[in-house]
């Protein structure tokens, strides 16, 4: 039941008692935080089972001229796109490389040994960190100026319901996993159940005041007085109601009903996703999100463009099996009109408060828990990057020399004002930053 | 004129017993170097709450006490007790200066005709009196007649209702695909305690997992260690094996829960939510794991429970449940509070509410403030929530079906009349249900506003008097339960088959052994013996080597099992509380407390049991050694602490707080004395005696328990002096040597009997007991006598006085 466990997950994580939440209620002086700075946000965008090289790599270093097959639905934002080539998961130890993979793209750190038996190798637990996202959400969320209501927000796509290490990217500590919200209406009542809330109230109260000044006409001149109190109280309620709902705030979106989790409603889950996720950098609920696209060997078949084996298993098959691989080139050119649509929506919307659009001021990063599916190859994982919140100098193909993904989270967490000097395991960090990216 | 004598006789009455408290203060405070007094002889007062107490009295009478100096100076204009005269005062002397304004008041301005002529001690004097007798906030308190006053639900009913409201669906009743028992719970006879089991043995062919044998059991409690071999050895493959429980888990009071599941392998709990996890474990990560997770639970109720265990290939199977109840330290969960019956999942309200008023000595909902106020309105939205996303389960609700627009105001129609408690009026449908509806833009906005409105409806929130059989209902199902009427209840109250007085009982009867009913039994014991809040039971380390947290704990848990089986035993014979010759004991405690446990090697034994002690030995709560080692310090007895409590707690006497707080003299300044003696020494004063001179021979008779609740023989050498006396009622001295003795004559002392019987009725109905009638107490104390104390029956007797 979705709602019964962000009612306890809710209050609990936010430390919430009745003091509180009034406070969650002011929406607006919470969610516009630091106004006076610029606001800088980072998206993780995953999607599974690796790509198809010759069709999504381009072929040289420098500015970029044109895109691969998979890559063309980012042709309009093409100056504002960064592809890094060369970029591996050096990260060893238990586990397969799909469970690797996902568990350590954004710990850079060994799983746990465990008991979940993969494909192959030995069986693993969980990672044994925190990710990049929480990191920088957990910087973010120290500083007044950078704090949001959320901090971080975890959307999913059609993740299966099931906790392992394959459906798990995001994680708040070692072996502390966070599950992402594939529903959009859980999503959504995450975001604004609280101002709908705030609306039913209202459209109660002056019935309720009606009913307290009834009561009082039948009792006691004693008992009254208890009554009297009561309906100040209430009065009061009603006039904070009506200052928040004065307050300024970006207006309740309307979003598509009806849409249930199913393989065929991918297209339509993951559009309403996009949309909360940008209405809630809008309102400044949080500044780093990630959106997980199905989990890493996901099954998706993609019927609507005809493809009717399960992503994972196309991408087992060979290279030379040109039909499976125009389809995988096919799958990966579809999550990347996925990534497309959320720059465009993002470009589409004004920086509240400041100049330019969303997009100016918010990067994302596009990754897969594999370079290549036949071969499970944890080399060359894809990092394509849209959108102008890092400051990285975009428009250019990079070509980096085997180094590890480390590295690149390293950079992610200067980029957004984090300046530590290591992440996940210390080895793979020994150059520090990536350099080449601003 | 005769009427008003006979009024201000009562009146002087009541001021007697005011003015001989106040003395008590004032020997402190004013005439602090006169000789010792002692007390002779009791007399029973006008206290507080305006019923008779025994207060020790005073025998010599002093130089001009403060009633004395009123009467002479100031009653001609005032009126005797400060209601004013018609021809030169004709207004109450009443107002909000404190006690030190009014005597300079008085010094400067009193009497009118002569002002200077009541200055210095007698100012004061005379305005402490006029303070404490009528003037002051609380003595206004304190005279207004009793009477049975609005009141909202107190938090704890607020938590209950919503639950019981929030359970009315009959879909969410269904779990594991049985059908639970109409009111709820796993209560049927053939129940067992533990959870029941399902092993599976898993075999592989070429990967390919096939169920192999299997077997199913009850275990008492989940604490395995099967290491490499099979849990069921011929029956189970010990390979790769996975093992279900279920069932139910009972919390014995209303508090935060850590739940902890300890295993080396894979394995998921559930607990009250059976769609998802609690604690997902399923993944093993790094070695054995000890996940802990906190949920909130309501005393009285069952919790549906479910593990999955999984223990793969190359591992070792290991697993335990435990938990730590508030306040206490982690155990296995013991199998009394597990129940291999299935149960409705609980509504658990998150919202935190700001404490009752518990001023009187009870939790009353007498007053509002802001805070609860906001508390009030983030729950209606929490269990609007809770409700908008469970009533589509019920019949005929779910997506598309034909008719759902009047089913779903059908069952907010029933929501309603069950959280007011009756049936609706024609306006009150129209405007909780019909106008939500024909205001919202769908049915899901239109039920979360009903509930919310439902939830912040005075209707819901009050507890209005009104006379009717609804009305009796309400009253019986909060003074047994703290929550709404159930069907059965609705039912009688609305076929006219809750009028007479054996209606009534009948139905409370049947209430009775609704396990709310217990744990709500149960709290009380916990607030009369003061253990509710947790008393610091740390003892000194080197006099106590053994005594640690777990040891602490246990005790806890020896004095609940041993009031819970006195209360809920076949006689329930309150007499037994006290007198009993038996306790619960596991093997730490048998192993400390030197009893000998039945069967087995003691010492590891967790489960307890119940041990029987020597004669005269130990009695009932009097020397549990719970309470010996709570009232007591952390190296020393405290025979202060110990004799205050059966004063207050058990006696029922109304003392005055000590006027000064003082230290203990320290043991190493006077290293010859025993306990007994350096009390005595200190509290030798006069200022103290009027108190002590009741405490200190209580609390003697217990000096055979050591801090720790131990027998011993002798203190420092000395051989331990435990006798004591009591000054009665009726002002005969009572004495009596050790626990046993003390025992003896409490179990049968009418006031004991009338104390007990008094704070009960105030804890169950959250009123005055005199709100029901001058000879209430009177009376509910008589049938208690009759009745051979049952306390299940006095409970129905309280129960039915508040119905009527």
């Amino acid at each position: 039941m979705p709602h019964h466990t962000t009612r306890r997950e809710v209050l609990r994580k936010l430390g919430l008692g009745a003091a509180a939440l009034p406070f969650i209620w002011n929406l607006p002086s919470l969610g516009f935080a630091g106004q006076q700075t610029r606001k800088k946000r980072l998206v993780i965008m995953f999607s599974p089972n690796g790509v198809v090289p010759p069709a999504f790599w381009p072929d040289a270093e420098g500015p970029l001229t044109e895109f691969k097959k998979s890559l063309e639905p980012l042709e309009p934002f093409r100056k504002q796109t960064l592809i890094a080539h060369g970029i591996c998961d050096k990260v060893r130890g238990d586990g397969d490389n799909h469970m690797r993979g996902i568990g350590c793209l954004l710990t850079g750190v060994e799983l746990l040994p465990g008991n979940i038996q993969g494909g192959s190798h030995t069986p693993a637990g969980w990672a044994n960190g925190i990710s990049i996202d929480q990191e920088i959400a957990n910087h973010l969320q120290k500083n007044e100026s950078t704090r949001t209501r959320f901090g971080s927000l975890e959307f999913g796509v059609l993740v299966p319901n099931r906790a392992d290490t394959w459906t798990r990217m995001v994680y708040a500590a070692a072996n502390k996993p966070l599950a992402p919200i594939s529903n959009p209406y859980q999503m959504f009542n995450r975001l604004y159940g609280q101002i709908k809330d705030r609306e039913s109230l209202r459209s109660v109260m002056d019935d309720l005041q009606d009913e307290i000044r009834t009561l009082s006409l039948h009792v006691s001149a004693e008992d009254k007085q208890l009554l009297v109190e009561h309906a100040t109280f209430v009065r009061q309620m009603e006039q904070e109601l009506r200052t928040a709902d004065a307050a300024p705030t970006h207006a309740v979106p309307q979003i598509e009903q009806g849409v249930k989790e199913d393989n065929d409603e991918m297209p339509r889950i993951t559009k309403l996703q996009i949309e909360l996720m940008v209405n809630a950098f809008r309102g400044d609920f949080a500044r780093v999100a990630t959106l997980q696209l199905t989990n890493s060997v996901g099954q998706a078949r993609m019927r609507w463009l005809d493809i009717h084996e399960s992503h994972h298993e196309l991408s087992h098959n060979p290279d030379s099996d040109k039909t499976s691989m125009e389809k995988l080139t096919r799958i990966n050119r579809w999550y990347c009109e996925q990534l497309a649509y959320l720059a465009k929506k993002l470009a589409e919307t004004p920086e509240p408060g400041g100049g330019g659009s969303l997009l100016d001021n918010t990067t994302i990063v596009w990754t897969n828990e594999l370079g290549k599916g036949s071969s499970h190859t944890l080399d060359d994982i894809p990092f394509v990057m849209v959108g102008g919140g890092l400051d990285f100098k975009m428009g250019r193909s990079l070509r980096m020399k085997g180094v590890p993904h480390n590295r690149l989270l390293l950079s992610l967490a200067h980029a957004m004002g984090h300046d530590i000097k290591s992440f996940g395991n210390p080895d793979y960090c020994g150059a520090g930053a990536l350099s080449g990216l601003t | 004129m005769l009427h008003r004598t006979a009024k201000h006789r009562i009146q002087s009455h009541a001021r007697l017993g005011l003015a001989v408290g106040l003395c008590l203060v004032a020997t402190v405070c004013l005439v602090a170097g006169e000789k010792p007094l002692k007390p002779v002889a009791t007399e029973t007062v006008v206290t507080k709450t305006g019923d008779t107490k025994p207060v020790t009295k005073d025998a010599t009478a002093k130089p001009k006490g403060g009633l004395e100096i009123y009467r002479q100076e100031c009653a001609s204009c005032h009126g005797l007790a400060g209601e004013g005269t018609t021809n030169y005062y004709p207004h109450l002397l009443v107002g909000d200066r404190s006690q030190g304004q009014l005597a300079a008041f008085i010094a400067s301005s009193m009497p009118d005709d002569a002002p200077g002529t009541c200055t210095g001690e007698d100012a004061k004097t005379v305005s402490a009196y006029i303070y404490d007798a009528f003037y002051s906030k609380e003595a206004r308190v304190r005279n207004k007649p009793a009477r049975v006053e609005l009141s909202r639900l107190t938090v704890n009913q607020y938590v209950n209702c919503v639950a019981d409201l929030a359970v009315g669906f009959p879909a969410v009743k269904i779990n594991f695909g049985r059908r639970i028992q109409d009111d709820g719970g796993p209560r049927q006879a053939e129940h067992k305690h533990g959870l029941h089991a399902r092993y599976l043995t898993k075999t592989r062919v070429k990967d390919r997992v096939n169920d192999g044998g299997s077997e199913e059991r009850v275990d008492a409690t989940v604490d395995f260690d099967f290491g490499s071999d099979s849990p069921i050895p011929g029956k189970i493959v010990p390979d790769e094996y996975t093992i279900r429980w279920r069932g139910s888990l009972f919390a014995p009071e209303t508090g935060d829960y850590d739940i902890i599941l300890d295993t080396s392998n894979g394995a998921r709990l559930f607990v009250n939510e059976m769609q998802r996890p609690f604690i997902d474990a399923g993944v093993r990560s790094g070695s054995r794991s000890q996940r802990r997770e906190s949920i909130r639970l309501l005393g009285g109720r069952w919790y549906p429970l479910r593990i999955e265990f999984n223990k793969g290939k190359k591992e070792k199977g290991q697993i335990a449940l435990k938990w730590k109840p508030p306040q206490r330290a982690d155990e296995v969960i013991p199998a009394r509070c597990l129940s291999t019956d299935d149960s409705p999942e609980v509504f658990v309200l998150q919202t935190p509410f700001p404490p009752d008023d518990r001023s009187t000595g009870y939790e009353r909902g007498t007053s509002i403030s802001k805070a609860w106020e906001q508390a009030a309105t983030d729950a209606a939205i929490e269990v609007a929530g809770y409700v908008t996303t469970h009533y589509r389960q019920l019949p005929g609700l779910a997506d598309e079906k034909l008719g759902r627009d009047s089913k779903t105001r059908e069952f907010c129609g029933n929501f309603v009349r069950q959280a007011f408690r009756r049936p609706l009026t024609d306006r009150e449908k129209e405007v909780y249900i019909e106008h939500r509806f024909t205001t919202s833009p769908d049915l899901d906005t239109a039920v979360r506003r009903v509930v919310m409105m439902t939830l912040k409806s005075p209707r819901f929130l009050y507890i209005e008097p009104r006379g009717d059989s609804f009305d009796a209902a309400a009253r019986l199902s909060l003074a047994l339960w703290d929550s709404v009427p159930d069907r059965l209840l609705q039912e009688a109250a609305a076929a006219g088959r809750l009028v007479t007085r054996d209606q009534i009982e009948k139905q409370c009867r049947r209430m009775l052994n609704d396990p709310r009913t217990k744990a709500k039994l149960h709290l009380f014991f916990l607030q009369w013996l003061k253990v509710e809040t947790a008393p610091d039971l740390t003892k000194d380390p080197t006099a106590f080597q053994a005594f640690d947290a777990s040891m602490a704990a246990d005790l806890r848990t020896s004095l609940e099992l041993f009031v819970d089986d006195v209360a809920w035993s076949d006689s329930s014979d309150f007499r037994q509380l006290i007198l009993a010759d038996y306790t619960y004991m596991n093997g730490r405690l048998a192993g400390y407390y030197q009893q000998t446990l039945s069967g087995g090697t003691q010492q590891s034994r967790s489960e307890f049991q119940k041990v029987t002690f020597e004669p005269q030995e130990r009695a009932g709560i009097l020397s549990h050694p719970y309470l010996m080692a709570a009232f007591a310090h952390s190296a020393a007895t405290s025979p202060i602490h110990r004799g205050v409590f059966i004063a207050r707690g058990v006696l029922g006497l109304a003392l005055r707080p000590p006027p000064m707080a003082i230290a203990p003299l320290s043991p190493d300044l006077q290293p010859s004395l025993t306990t007994r003696q350096r009390v005595e020494l200190q509290t030798q004063p006069d200022a103290c005696q009027s108190c002590h001179a009741t405490i200190n021979p209580l609390g003697f008779a217990l000096e055979k328990f050591d801090a720790s609740g131990r027998l011993r023989k002798e203190e420092k050498g000395h051989t331990i002096n435990a006798t004591g006396s009591y000054v009665t009622r009726d002002g005969s001295k009572v004495k009596f040597t050790g626990a046993h003795d003390l025992a003896r004559f409490l179990a049968e002392s009418g006031e004991v009997h009338e104390a007990f019987v008094e704070q009960l009725f105030q804890y169950i109905v959250k009123e005055p007991v005199r709100a029901y009638g001058r000879q209430a107490l009177a009376k509910l104390t008589h049938s208690f006598a009759e009745k051979q104390y049952n306390m299940n029956e006095l409970i129905i007797e309280i129960a039915a006085m508040a119905a009527k």
